[in-house]
Parts: structure tokens; C-alpha cells; sequence
């Protein structure tokens, strides 16, 4: 074959080849294909196409914090895709907050515990290994029975996110029968208002708010549309205050120093300097009672310690209203709070004047405890316009009885380490009143010396990242030798933890949940499995009982029931089956007792001057001590130093409690908090031009407790010399979805104790701001 | 040295290839079937690239598998009584339930029915172990198409023999094929590799929901009646 | 049952269906607590990717919803601040001169204008990614797609199937959870029904929100509530100078939030 005809046979099949070719479908279909593995094929090497098939609905309770909503669940198969608001549920009617709409980001995420994890690494390095459920338990029944045969049965403590519901009384119980006293809770708001209560009124019952009927909203602080209370239920209270014609609308009033989205909101913002909204509320009284605007009837029929009295041994005391009239005059107010003496005149007649006035408390959502007196001066403005168990005010709300366990017999280990003093101070002489004392913990053990925590279990609780001073609560950890969590998420506690015993997901298990909080009708609403548990993980109930039956003897005996699940069978008892079908009971018909028997005092009265208190066995002796006045809470540092004060502000986008913030949320908090990993600090223009600070730019804030960067963001919406300070941010834990982002401002802040609760009081802390 | 005869030779086996008795006969002049290689060649490729793109490229580009369960229609067809929707029916919420689940199958084949090898296969292998059929769906759409069975089969009456051809009347599942780059049906695009249609169920793709729907509703719709 | 003309314009029938909807939605700014429960239900509902790196980024963020705050600008304590939710507005243009701003600069025909339902769709499998769209989008409603799509291991579970995921290299925005009709409409066809109750069509944000302040309905159908809530003398839109005729309704009794929300250069709109 010579050149020419290789070229003829080359070229003449080639074109042959490319006509025949254009005459197939091949270019065309092939076309169509790519086109369709671009829009197909691909996105699915990425994400995952959805799949389909049959949707059903799962209604349960969300339990993301104490609010209590009811949730449905919209499933496609087995695969749980939305969680949507209950629709005619008694707290939320179909309405559902930012973070419990991102439920399914923490059931999903990579943030869970996948299966028992033991720490392989050195402590809070992070490397854990998987082993099994028998592996794991063994392993606590171990410390455990080597603890208790030492005689150091004490030294075992648990920390809970609440006391309420039977698995935290699992947890007591356990406690009890094994033989410590260390049951403790974190606290919040609830606590000190609940001990408000106690001392005032008498008895056990937390709070409820009567907000959809209040037409005259007085709030201390209180973030109302920002997660305080049941945040769906306070929302939808707000908007109630929002709907109808204008003069009929409610009147909203926040105090507070900086224009959180509750002042923004509300018809009147007052932005008082902080720590002083006791006096406030007390000026406020000084008016009503000045002016004769309070409700005379209740004042003088059911409270006592008003006016002044004489006790059975003929000592005069001094009553509240000699108090008010003395020392909380407008002027003396206004310089205090600085608020106008025109002002505060203006507000208490129209507060008092109100048809159905309401004065709440709880800073931000009530996350911190708070300072009791001032709750209690608060309270007393509810009471002066006789608004206690009425319609639109404040009333008692107990628990709905569930049936009570049997008794649990301890043996003498157990007595022994059971009448031991309680590590947290809790209950002692010192602080007669209080059931938990989370924040003063870290002190005492790194304070004294190695031991006096030999054990510690973490449940429902992150006290890694939310108790105040955390570098404190870092060096405590390091002095437990047995750290246990029994956290779903990879949260900081867990991380610092030497055992995890990942429990199931909200979304995955049983259990039941008490009131909401602030609701005024008591309900008992039932957590229940929407999926089947998407990893290794046991109910931390089961978990709880099989370790007490492996340790034997009256530890074992302490629980008799088959499982977890039986066990909340048996205690919901009768109520049992309504709750599995409806998904709750409510006391629907519940109304507060009539003030004739309300209140459980000794005087059977309202007590202003409270005689509880007295009898406590507080060593105290001035009259000013039971009653409601202003005792400042002074933020720790000193002013030189430290020009500024910190305070920090809690956003309804951001979770700050035990909880991380999903994905979802932190993509939606506000560029003027939080840009890439940076947070901001919020100053007035004013700080900025006096200490040279620029919007925008990098700063250096330092407290007494810490130093951090951060950028500066300006706002007229805080007052000068106030840096406001976002909480829930800078996380550890959890995935890069949150970790590293921003600062946790706890980091920055010490606790200062309430001189009677021993409950954190901390509102701020002076603060230094350079640029960098 | 150079002769004649050489040239001849030379000649003689530069015609070689053609054989003595071409050679012989009629002394072709050296161009005049030259035109023929190009041509052949032309044709070669031509047919060679018809072959490959109408015969070979439908084997390349599609994938078969069987069917888990030689499923018939048209025993099941004269086993029922609400006709197609006894197995594929429309949910309370308006979606229709395509494939019938397991569950719907074993509300009969708990117990083999009748002889045949094809259900005990089926009851060993899905019923008893509870393990849904992994059955290969013909008409699976894109997941960017949305397609309401309400809106056609209720609303407008439509055979489902219109789109998915005379289904029912199968006694044995054929082979599904797959394309192998996009992973869809081949009855998405229709079993002509052309795309050719004769029938409306020949093909299932966008241009055949928008041909009957400006038959049926004078336009061809807005994007979002049948995207998602 | 026969339609009902709005004072508003451009209802044109088409042949077969004869019935036209406005879908629309009134948002009460008094009542919008800023809360985001809306943005997170819209990104839930309708699989809205995220990223570790992108947090607050405003222009690389994926937000159909998304919530706005504005402030009056004044020193303390004088100062007042306000959200608002901000869906995709659905423009309509006026006259029949459908002048919907990104409808009318797609070259790939992969957004529309839907006369029977008044919304403004996206096809992403059509979009090539040019972007003139949101360039042509005065409110900013539409986003693009910088990335694909990547959830965390596992968390691909939770997508909605009646949604697409979008792949890189298109715009993405507020459908009014389009396929919530659809899937309201196969119920309806399947009880013998053409026309869809009010609340069966809602959109995952309205669902959502807990102050009730987002009310979503047929803006010309005088049974649905957002049909008198649009009238309100506190109502107004977005940049409504513009002519873009968007089906998405703002009450404030507040005057600067109104005058903030329309937008007023120099002296326009005094007195």
C-alpha cells in the first residue's frame, strides 16, 4: 500500500465514518445525557439525593430547654426531615422557635456520640476510643464499688440540668442509695424566683404568668421575645400585646441597659444602669405607695409586714413601706439608676393604674440566678397592685402527682456518706435556703485539696462551658480522677470527660417532662421516640439502673423495675395513657387558690418582711435583711484598671445553655455579632471616641478573669461605658460547624454570689477595651 | 542493464496484488478503480459508525438487570378488584403510593398462594426475612420533576396505559434497563435509541409532558407546575 | 366559584384553568420579634446547604428568608431598631406589562412568571449561572450557589424529598414553598377537589413563625385573611417606586420603619 492510498482509505473512512456518525443518535443522546449527569448524577456525589416515600407525622415534645413545646415531626420513611410547631398544643399551637426548628441538625449531625467512648488520650485532648456498652459500664461499676468499699461513697456527685422528671430523680435516687449527698443542678432564674416565692408566699411552687391577659408589661430585664420563659408562648403573648387597635394595644415597658430586641419592641425603653433595677422597682413602690395607687385591699387583708410591727417579744420593725417611703424616693432612685425622677413617677402611675398590670423578672432568657432581692422587690410591685393569683398577674402553679417510688433503704454505707456536708455548701448554715449551689463547686475543689471528688456523672448539662470563670471549672475537672458524661453531642464536658455513655437523642427516647416553665397550669408532657436511635447509644435511665443493679446489694434493691420504660409506666401511673395518645395531661380547669388561702406563710399572709427567711437561721439581725431592697451585686474588678463593664446578652439565634448552637442558627446570627471565627463587642460611639476604639476594628477586652480579641461593632443601642457582649459563642466542643467561633464570654466573667442564695449573681464585670 | 523486460517485471509485480488473471485480461488503466478505495472507505466508515451508533452504542450506553421477582401482572389483574389501584393507590395526603411496599404484598402472600417457583422464591427471600423488594423502577423520574398522579389521574382522567403503556398486561417483568452515565430508566428517553415515539407511552420525557399538555391545556405550562 | 378582580392588575385567564391566583403574604412588622425561626423552618424545609467557613458572610450565604435589622439612626437612648422578613417578593410588574425584574434579564428561561399562581420560579436545572438576576433583583432575594452541596456525614437524612438539592453554579431562591402546593393540590385532586383551603397552602415560614406575624394567602381572594390585612393604612412594600409591583405586604404603625422600607432618596416622599 503506498502513502496515497492509506490517505484515500484514512480520510474516506474518516468522513465516512463522521457522516455515518451524524446520522446515529449517539451525539445527540449523549448531549442530552451529560446534560442530565450534570443536574442528576452530580449533586448526588455531594449531597445525597433525597430519597422518597411515604410521609407520616410523629408528634412529641421538644426538650431543648425548658420551654416545653409540642413538636410534629414530618417523616418521609424512616427519615425524620422537619420539625414543625403542634398545632393545638397548650403551650406553643403550632408555632416553633429558631432552635427547635434545627432539631434535626443535632439528631443528624456529626456532633453525637456515636457509641460508649473511654478517653485514650491525656485529659481534654480529645481522643477517645469506642468500646462496648458492657465494656463501658463495667468500667463505672468498677470505680464505683472500689469508691464505696473505700468508705468514699461521698465523693461521688452528679450535675443535672434539672431536678425535675424522673431521670433526674433516677439520678437521686441513685445518689442516695449509693451513698452521697451531691446531687446537684445547674440553676437559672427559676431558682431564685422559686426561693422569691418560697420566702413571700410561702410553700413550693414555681411562677406562672398570666401574660395573654396582662395589659401592662413591666420588665426588669427580661428578654420576653428572646427566649425568657417558654420562648414560643411568651412570642405569641407578645404579639397578643401587638394585635388590635392601637390605644387598645397592651403597654410593654423593658428595663434594661442596652435596646435588646424586648426594648426595641417594647412602647417604652428605659435604659437603667445595671444592677440597680432593684432600686428601680423600689422607687417605683415609693411612688405607688406615696400616691395610694396600690391595691388596699390585698395590702391590708392578706400581707403582712407592711406597715410597721411589733413581734410577741415587743420589738418594733420596720415594715415596707416605711422602708419604700425613706429611702426610695425618686431622686434618691434617679441617681442610682439614672432614670429621671419624672420618669419613674410617670411609670408607677401608669404601672399601678393599669387594669391588669404585670411586673416580670429574670435577665435575658433567666439563665443567670440572679440577685434574690431584687426578684423580690419585683415581686413586691406584682403584689402592691394586687396582682397574685388574679387574671394577667403572677400565680403559684404546682407539679402534677405523679405516684411516688418506694422508699429507699440505704444501708449504713450509704447513711454514712449520705449525712456527709455537701460539696457545693448547698444546704448548710451558710445558705440554709438553697437546694444547688453549680457555681461555687469549681471553687471549693480547686481550693482544697484532691479528693474531694473522686466521681462525677454530667447529664443534661454542659458545666464545661457554662459555668461562669471557666478557666475555675478547668482546673477542677482536672482534679476528678472519673469523669462520666452521658451527653448525645461531643459538648465540652464530654470532651473533658474520661467515660461517655452517649444517651439517646431527644427525638429518640422516653421521658417525661414536667410544666413549662412560666406556664400557670401545671401539665406533664411525654418525650417519645420519633426514630429509631441512629447510633450506638443507651437510655441513660437503663443505663443508670443496669450500674446500680451490677453494684449489688441496696443499690440494686433501690431499683426494682424491669426498665427504664416500666418505670415511667408505673409513675405516670393513670395519667399513662392519655399521655401516650394525646402526648400530654393538663390541669386545664387548675386555678391559683383564692387569696384567703394562697399563701403558706406562717401569717398565712403575703410577706413583705419574711419571716422564712428569719427563721432560716440566717445570721443576720437588721430588719433590712427581710425585707425587698437594693443590696448592689458589684461586678468584680477594679474601676482603674478596668474603666468599663462587661455585660453580657443573650440572643434567641443563639443557644447558650447546655445545648450547641446547630448550623442553621449560627448561620443566622447577626453580622455585627459574630463574622468568620470573630465576635464582637457592642459599644456605645461615645466608649469609642473616649478610649480610641473603631467600628469594625480589632480590639483587646480583659477582665479580671481573661483577655480576648474581638471586634468592635457600634451601636447606639447600649449605653456608654457598657460593653455588651453575646453569650453562646466561643464553643469547643461540638464540630467546626461551632467550635472556634467567637468567644465564650463566660471565660471572661467570675461569679458573684447573692449574699443570701449563694446562687450566681453576676450580671457583668469590669472591663478594659484597647484597640490592637 | 536496464531492459524492457525489467520494466515489465516491475509492472507485473506492482499489479500483483490484483492476481495474474486481472492482470491478463482487461489491462486496466492505473487511476480507473483507484476512485473506488475513498469511496470504499467512505462507505466503510459510513456503515461501520451507523452500526456502532444504532446497534452497538444502545448496548454500550444502557445497562439491563433483572427484575428480583418475575413479577406477573397479569395474574394479580384478574386477582383484584379495584384494578391497578388495589396495589398502587393514592395515600390520604394525595401522593400516590407507586410500587407496593411489602406490607401491601404480604396482606395476601403470607402463605404461597398458588405453585408457582417465582412466589416461593419471592416469600423465601422478602417475605420471610421481612426485607423490602428491591424492585427496579421503568418509570422513575429526575428528582427535579415533580409529578402529581392526583393531578392526572383523578383530575384529568387519564389512562395509566397513557404513560406507562399496556403495563397490566405483562405475565412476566422484562428487563430493566438503566442508562449507565445518567442512572435513569431507558423508558425515560424510550427504547428507540432516535428517541422515535409511536405511541404517548414511548417516552417519558419533558417534550411528552409538555406536548400533552398544550393538547390538553393550550400551553405548555409555567416551570414550577412539574419542577421542584 | 368566580374570580374575584382586586383593584390590582394584570389577572389574566388562560385557557383550560380558568381560576387565577395571587398567592402573597402580609408581614407584621409590630408583631416580628427578629426571632429568625423563619429563616431556620425556610432552611430546613427547603434543604438550604451550610458551611464551616461561611458564617455571616453576606455574600456567599445561602438565605431564602432572610431577616433584616434596621435602626432610625438616632442616638442613645433614642434609638429604635426593626426587622424585616424578607421572602422572595414575587413581582408582578404592572399593566400587563409584566415587568418582574429578574423574569426579564434570564437568558435561559429558567425563572418564570406563573399567571395562574403569581409566582416567580427557578429552575435550577436550567440556570447556567450568569447571575444577571441578581443583578436585576432590587431586594437582594436571590443567591448563588458557590459551592455544592455538603452535609455532614448522615445529615443527608433529614432532606426534603420535595425539594431539589441545587448543585453548584446556579441561583437559588424563595419558591413560597412551591411544592407545598403541590403537595396541597394532590390532596385536594384526590378528594374530588380543584381549589386548595388557605390553610392547606402555607409556607414553612408562615407555619413557623411564633408570633403569628407572617399571614400568607390569596391576595385577591376576599375569603383569605391577607386579603384585608394588605389594606391596612399602616401597609406598604418594599421599594414600591420601583413598579415592581411585589405581592408581599408590610404593616408598621411606626412611621420611620414605613419610610424606611420604601426607600425615599433626598426630599421624595415628604409630607
Amino acid at each position: 500500500m503506498d502513502r496515497r492510498t492509506f490517505l484515500e482509505i484514512l480520510v474516506g473512512s474518516t468522513a465516512g465514518a463522521g457522516a455515518g456518525f451524524m446520522l446515529t443518535p449517539v451525539n445527540w443522546k449523549l448531549m442530552d445525557d451529560v446534560t442530565i449527569w450534570t443536574q442528576e448524577v452530580w449533586p448526588d456525589f455531594f449531597a445525597g439525593i433525597p430519597e422518597r416515600g411515604e410521609v407520616t407525622h410523629a408528634n412529641s415534645v421538644c426538650n431543648l430547654c425548658p420551654g416545653g413545646c409540642g413538636i410534629t415531626v414530618r417523616k418521609v420513611a424512616d427519615r425524620a426531615t422537619k420539625i414543625e410547631g403542634r398545632r393545638g398544643y397548650p403551650v406553643n399551637d403550632g408555632g416553633i422557635c429558631i432552635l427547635g426548628a434545627a432539631g434535626l441538625q443535632l439528631l443528624y449531625g456529626p456532633w453525637r456520640v456515636p457509641s460508649p467512648l473511654r478517653r485514650v488520650g491525656k485529659p481534654g485532648s480529645g481522643k477517645f476510643e469506642k468500646i462496648s456498652w458492657e465494656e463501658a459500664i463495667s468500667e463505672v461499676v468498677r470505680k464505683l464499688s472500689v469508691l464505696r468499699r473505700k468508705g468514699k461513697a461521698h465523693t461521688v456527685a452528679s450535675i443535672l440540668g434539672s431536678d425535675r422528671g424522673t431521670v433526674p430523680n433516677l439520678f437521686a435516687r441513685f445518689l442516695k442509695a449509693y451513698g452521697s449527698p451531691n446531687f446537684i443542678c445547674t440553676t437559672s432564674a427559676e431558682d431564685t424566683s422559686e426561693l422569691a416565692l418560697k420566702l413571700m408566699q410561702g410553700g413550693k411552687a414555681s411562677a406562672g404568668y398570666d401574660l395573654e391577659r396582662a395589659n401592662f408589661i413591666l420588665s426588669f430585664g427580661s428578654g420576653l421575645i428572646e427566649g425568657w420563659g417558654s420562648p414560643v408562648r411568651v412570642i405569641k403573648a407578645h404579639s397578643l400585646w401587638r394585635s388590635g387597635n392601637l390605644r387598645k394595644r397592651a403597654t410593654v415597658v423593658q428595663i434594661e441597659p442596652r435596646l435588646s430586641n424586648t426594648a426595641a419592641k417594647a412602647d417604652n425603653w428605659y435604659p437603667v444602669n445595671p444592677g440597680t433595677e432593684a432600686a428601680l422597682a423600689l422607687g417605683l413602690a415609693h411612688v405607688i405607695i406615696r400616691e395610694s395607687l396600690y391595691n388596699i385591699y390585698f395590702i391590708r387583708n392578706h400581707t403582712s409586714g407592711f406597715e410597721d410591727w411589733t413581734d410577741s417579744a415587743g420589738n418594733t420593725h420596720m415594715g415596707f413601706k416605711r422602708l419604700v417611703l425613706t429611702e426610695y424616693t425618686p431622686d434618691a432612685v434617679s441617681r442610682t439608676t439614672g432614670i429621671a425622677a419624672k420618669k419613674i413617677v410617670k411609670l408607677a402611675r401608669a404601672f399601678a393604674r393599669a387594669r391588669r398590670p404585670l411586673a416580670v423578672w429574670g435577665r435575658g432568657k433567666g439563665s443567670v440566678s440572679g440577685s434574690l432581692y431584687e426578684c423580690m422587690a419585683v415581686h413586691a410591685l406584682n403584689a402592691l397592685v394586687g396582682n397574685i393569683n388574679k387574671p394577667g398577674g403572677v400565680s403559684v402553679r404546682p407539679e402534677i402527682a405523679t405516684h411516688t417510688w418506694p422508699r429507699v433503704y440505704q444501708d449504713a454505707t450509704a447513711l454514712a456518706g449520705f449525712s456527709r456536708s455537701r460539696i457545693d455548701g448547698a444546704n448548710t448554715n451558710r445558705y440554709p435556703l438553697t437546694k444547688y449551689l453549680p457555681d461555687r463547686w469549681p471553687q471549693i475543689i480547686s481550693r482544697k485539696e484532691a479528693g474531694t471528688i473522686q466521681a462525677l456523672f454530667v447529664h443534661d448539662a454542659d458545666p464545661y462551658y457554662t459555668t461562669l470563670d471557666t478557666s475555675a471549672v478547668a482546673k477542677a475537672f482536672e482534679q476528678i480522677p472519673f469523669v462520666v458524661s452521658f451527653s448525645s453531642y461531643l459538648d465540652e464536658t464530654a470532651f473533658h470527660s474520661d467515660l461517655i455513655l452517649p444517651n439517646h437523642h431527644y427525638l429518640e427516647r422516653w421521658e417525661d417532662l414536667p410544666t413549662p416553665i412560666g406556664l400557670q397550669k401545671p401539665m406533664l408532657s411525654l418525650l417519645r421516640p420519633v426514630v429509631s436511635p441512629q447510633f450506638d447509644t443507651r437510655h441513660v435511665g437503663d443505663v443508670l439502673m443496669t450500674i446500680a443493679r451490677s453494684l449489688g446489694g441496696a443499690v440494686a434493691n433501690a431499683f426494682p423495675w424491669r426498665n427504664y420504660k416500666a418505670l415511667l409506666k408505673e409513675t405516670m401511673g393513670d395519667k399513662w395513657s392519655t399521655m401516650k395518645k394525646t402526648g400530654y395531661v393538663e390541669e386545664a380547669d387548675y386555678q391559683p387558690p383564692i387569696w384567703k388561702d394562697a399563701f403558706a406563710t406562717r401569717s398565712r399572709r403575703f410577706e413583705f418582711y419574711t419571716t422564712a427567711l428569719k427563721r432560716a437561721g440566717m445570721k443576720r439581725n437588721k430588719d433590712l435583711d427581710y425585707l425587698p431592697h437594693y443590696e448592689p451585686i458589684t461586678p468584680e474588678g477594679d474601676s482603674e484598671t478596668y474603666p468599663l463593664t462587661l455585660i453580657p446578652y443573650e440572643l434567641i439565634r443563639l443557644a447558650d445553655g447546655a445545648i450547641g448552637n446547630p448550623p442553621f442558627c449560627t448561620k443566622a446570627v447577626e453580622m455585627t455579632e459574630l463574622k468568620g471565627n470573630d465576635i464582637f463587642v457592642e459599644i456605645n460611639p461615645k466608649t469609642a471616641g473616649d478610649y480610641g476604639l473603631a467600628k469594625g476594628r480589632y480590639a483587646m477586652l480583659e477582665t479580671p478573669k481573661g483577655k480576648a480579641k474581638v471586634l468592635v461593632h457600634l451601636s447606639e443601642g447600649i449605653m456608654p461605658g457598657l460593653i455588651g457582649m453575646p453569650k453562646g459563642l466561643g464553643h469547643a466542643g461540638y464540630d467546626g460547624y461551632l467550635a472556634g467561633k467567637g468567644v465564650n464570654v463566660n471565660s471572661l466573667m467570675g461569679v458573684v454570689e447573692d449574699p443570701i442564695s449563694g446562687l450566681c449573681a453576676t450580671w457583668g464585670i469590669q472591663a478594659k477595651l484597647t484597640s490592637v | 542493464m536496464s531492459t524492457t523486460e525489467e520494466k515489465e517485471q516491475t509492472a507485473g509485480e506492482q499489479g500483483g496484488e490484483h492476481g495474474p488473471e486481472e492482470a491478463t485480461h482487461e489491462p486496466v488503466k492505473p487511476g480507473a478503480w483507484r476512485f473506488l478505495i475513498p469511496i470504499v472507505a467512505f462507505g466503510a466508515g459510513f456503515v461501520s459508525l451507523l452500526v456502532l451508533g444504532w446497534v452497538i452504542f444502545p448496548h454500550l450506553l444502557y445497562g439491563e438487570k433483572q427484575q428480583p421477582v418475575d413479577f406477573s401482572h397479569v395474574v394479580h389483574q384478574e386477582a383484584v378488584d379495584e384494578g391497578c389501584e388495589s396495589c398502587h393507590f393514592f395515600r390520604e395526603d394525595g401522593s400516590f403510593s407507586g410500587i407496593p411496599k411489602l406490607e401491601n404484598c404480604v396482606q395476601c402472600h403470607e402463605e404461597p398462594m398458588g405453585e408457582s417457583s417465582e412466589e416461593a422464591k419471592f416469600i423465601a427471600e422478602y417475605v420471610e426475612p421481612g426485607k423490602e423488594i428491591p424492585w427496579h423502577v421503568y418509570a422513575r423520574q429526575p428528582q427535579c420533576a415533580f409529578f402529581s398522579h392526583a393531578a392526572h389521574v383523578k383530575m384529568a382522567e387519564l389512562e395509566c396505559a397513557k404513560c406507562h403503556g399496556p403495563v397490566g398486561d405483562s405475565d412476566h417483568a422484562r428487563p430493566y434497563q438503566y442508562n449507565r452515565l445518567t442512572k435513569y430508566s431507558r423508558d425515560i428517553w424510550g427504547w428507540n435509541i432516535a428517541g422515535f415515539k409511536k405511541k404517548t407511552a414511548d417516552r417519558m420525557k419533558m417534550d411528552d409532558c409538555a406536548e400533552c399538555h398544550e393538547e390538553s391545556k393550550g400551553h405548555k405550562d409555567a416551570c414550577f407546575v412539574c419542577h421542584k | 366559584m368566580k374570580e374575584v378582580h382586586h383593584k390590582g392588575h394584570g389577572n389574566e385567564h388562560h385557557k383550560g384553568h380558568g381560576r387565577t391566583y395571587k398567592y402573597g403574604m402580609v408581614i407584621d412588622l409590630d408583631k416580628c420579634t427578629g426571632c429568625g425561626a423563619c429563616m431556620v423552618a425556610c432552611m430546613a424545609e427547603n434543604n438550604l446547604p451550610f458551611r464551616k467557613d461561611n458564617t455571616n458572610d453576606r455574600l456567599t450565604q445561602n438565605f431564602w428568608m432572610r431577616v433584616y435589622k434596621i435602626s432610625n439612626g438616632r442616638p442613645f437612648p433614642d434609638s429604635e431598631i426593626c426587622y424585616i422578613p424578607r421572602p422572595c417578593q414575587h413581582c408582578e410588574g404592572y399593566d400587563h406589562h409584566h415587568h418582574t425584574p429578574c423574569v426579564s434579564v434570564c437568558p435561559a428561561t429558567a425563572t418564570d412568571y406563573s399567571h395562574e399562581t403569581g409566582i416567580v420560579s427557578q429552575i435550577y436545572t436550567r440556570c447556567f449561572g450568569c447571575r444577571y438576576c441578581m443583578a436585576a433583583c432590587p431586594y437582594h432575594v436571590r443567591v448563588f450557589n458557590w459551592w455544592d452541596p455538603k452535609w455532614p456525614k448522615g445529615m443527608n437524612k433529614y432532606l426534603n424529598p420535595d425539594v431539589s438539592v441545587r448543585m453548584r453554579g446556579v441561583v437559588e431562591k424563595c419558591s413560597f414553598c412551591y411544592h407545598r402546593l403541590q403537595r396541597a393540590r394532590n390532596k385536594a385532586y384526590v378528594e374530588g377537589r380543584r381549589e386548595v383551603h388557605e390553610d392547606e397552602y402555607q409556607t414553612a415560614c408562615t407555619q413557623a413563625c411564633p408570633a403569628g406575624a407572617v399571614t400568607f394567602g390569596d391576595l385577591i381572594n376576599p375569603k383569605h385573611k391577607v386579603y384585608k390585612l394588605k389594606d391596612s393604612p399602616y401597609a406598604f412594600r418594599l421599594l414600591e417606586k420601583l413598579g415592581t409591583n411585589p405581592k408581599v405586604y408590610y404593616v408598621s404603625t411606626k412611621d420611620w420603619v414605613r419610610k424606611a422600607g420604601k426607600v425615599f432618596l433626598g426630599n421624595e416622599g415628604r409630607g
